[in-house]
């Protein structure tokens, strides 16, 4: 019994913790430009996200270490620095854009300028990361998260017209107001933002700090391959509230305060209520994940001590560097610079990124030397390997459609 | 000075470039994201994104007079609506039309996001009102007109 409420927990807190301000906004602004027409995207990078979880979950249990520490031993400093460049500093954007999202959801909720929220919402995170168990911080931010399927019960209760709507995610063209480079754009977009790689340090990292062994690997499994696709789903109810309500108002999503316009069409003052408890507990669940992973990423790499499972004291530099990403973030955010834009930057920033992230996962997991008998299977691999082509693809296309684009503007 | 392991031994020239080509790409990139085009091109995205923005002041207005939406969630969006209204007019006011014709309409562009902004305005006092003067129909009405001269505005500028 005590195992079947370890599983239902982990889907449920997998659930409400996969979506991020960057899943939030990115949907949002495809749904409102692009309705339905790019859902496929959300399946592909669900599909992918699911894939290497599950390989960087594997990597830890079996070796009983997270995966930037074994990268960096298997593939050498250089190398590893590299990996730690790229995913360091996407990290570091998208912590910023997380703390911005909190702030702009107290603002929704208070009306006091975001700017006031910015310092309560980094000192907040920073004192749970500081004194908070990491299972209960993991799993009160998941369950919170969950809120956010007021987005679906929106989109029922707006009684959108279902045909249209499945035409458009099954018959995926370039609306005739957009053009082709800014589909293509926003694809790379969506993909970022449903594969951005703190969610695989985190993954990893907290795969240690909660002792997995190869014998929790099926839990975890089903945690990532029910629950992802089923947070999937609520990235899809995002862009769908948003195609039903935004899209033919003539409304391009700019602002979180957008966003959240179709659910209180929908569900009213009730639903106003869960959807801002929603955004509050997913972009705070989401800066905790983001500020450790920035830690874990810079511990690993350096050989710091680090975890939370430890005292801060054990791991001074860990926390050290979890308070100068924070600051950083509030530096940035403190110029006046739009959350929004930093978040829409972040996903596409990912989406360049990805190859530094993915590769190494797929070399590490397929080592015996770490792996042992768990070493990746052949249906794997070849998975892997459609996903690294899928990846660099979209990373070698994103600068250049991002110029042509103007940003996607 | 003692280099750390994790930089390696690579030629400090060869790091020089390396470094100088990144600075390089970043200025690049900087100066390519921006939005570039000519006056019209210019005035006709700022016209659909400050349509856009009214639309959705619009909605929330309504939203809020249906009794479904927060006095602070629709300040917030009449607020981030005015802020879109500004970068699109700051966008505007930044053109330096070359021609008669050119200037005449940014003239107009900026009289009509003036109208908008003061649309916006009497919306954000609706919601605060007290005693309903203005009242949320007052704020509607003063935002469908300037929805109607935006809407007039950017037939006129996409026609070219």
């Amino acid at each position: 019994m005590k195992r079947v409420l370890g599983v239902a927990l982990g889907i449920l807190t997998a659930i409400g913790g996969f979506v991020d301000i960057g899943d939030l906004v990115t949907n949002a602004v495809v749904g409102s430009r692009f309705g339905l027409s790019l859902v496929w995207v959300v399946g592909v990078g669900v599909l992918g996200i699911c894939l290497f979880a599950n390989m960087s979950g594997r990597v830890a249990a079996a070796s009983g270490r997270a995966t930037f520490e074994v990268i960096r031993e298997r593939l050498g400093p250089r190398a590893g620095l590299v990996n730690l460049s790229g995913s360091f500093l996407i990290n570091l954007m998208t912590v910023t854009a997380e703390i911005g999202g909190i702030a702009l959801a107290l603002q929704l909720a208070s009306s006091v300028h975001y700017l006031m929220w910015i310092p309560v919402a980094a000192v907040a995170v920073w004192l749970v990361i500081w004194r908070v168990k990491f299972s209960i911080m993991e799993n009160v931010t998941g369950l919170l998260g969950l809120t956010l399927i007021v987005f679906a019960v929106a989109l029922f209760l707006l009684k959108p017209d279902w045909g249209a709507l499945a035409g458009q995610a099954l018959a995926a063209a370039v609306p005739a107001e957009e053009t082709a480079s800014s589909y293509w754009y926003y694809a790379i977009a969506l993909f970022g933002a449903a594969m951005t790689p703190y969610e695989v340090f985190f993954f990893s990292s907290g795969a240690v700090e909660e002792g997995w062994s190869i014998k929790d690997l099926i839990q975890s499994r089903i945690d990532v391959l029910v629950g992802f696709p089923l947070g999937g789903l609520l990235s899809v109810a995002i862009a769908g509230c948003a195609a039903v309500v935004l899209l033919p108002a003539g409304i391009a999503v700019t602002s979180l305060s957008q966003i959240i316009l179709p659910v209180a069409e929908g569900a009213g003052k009730v639903g106003l209520a869960f959807v801002l408890v929603g955004l509050v507990a997913a972009t705070f669940g989401a800066a905790l994940e983001t500020t450790l992973s920035s830690g874990y990423t810079l511990a690993q790499f350096f050989g710091w001590s680090w975890g939370k499972f430890r005292r801060p004291a054990q791991a001074a530099r860990f926390h050290l560097a979890m308070i100068i990403c924070l600051l950083i973030g509030m530096a940035v955010l403190a110029t006046g610079v739009d959350p929004v834009l930093i978040t829409e930057y972040s996903v596409v920033f990912s989406a360049i990124a990805l190859p530094l992230t993915y590769l190494p996962i797929l070399i590490v997991a397929n080592d015996p030397q770490y792996m042992g008998e768990h070493v990746n299977g052949r249906p794997v691999n070849v998975l892997g390997m459609v996903y690294l082509v899928i990846i660099l693809v979209a990373s070698l296309a994103a600068i250049p459609l991002m110029i042509v684009t103007g940003a996607g503007s | 000075m003692e280099v750390p392991i994790w930089w390696g031994n690579a030629p400090s020239a060869h790091r020089r470039s390396l470094l100088v080509l990144s600075v390089a790409f970043l200025a690049f990139l900087t100066g390519c994201t921006g939005q570039s085009g000519g006056t019209w091109h210019v005035l006709s995205t700022a016209v659909g994104d400050s349509a856009s923005a009214i639309a959705a002041a619009r909605l929330a207005l309504g939203l809020d007079s249906a009794g479904k939406l927060t006095t602070a969630a629709t300040s917030t969006a009449l607020d981030d609506a005015l802020r879109e209204l500004q970068a699109s007019r700051d966008t505007v006011l930044r053109l330096t039309p070359s021609t008669p014709e050119d200037r005449a309409v940014r003239q107009e562009t900026l009289t009509v996001l003036d109208t908008c902004a003061a649309g916006l305005t009497t919306a954000r006092d609706a919601v605060f009102s007290g005693n309903g003067s203005p009242s949320l129909a007052d704020g509607d009405r003063a935002l469908k007109s300037g929805a109607d001269s935006l809407s007039q505005l950017k037939t006129k500028v996409d026609s070219k």
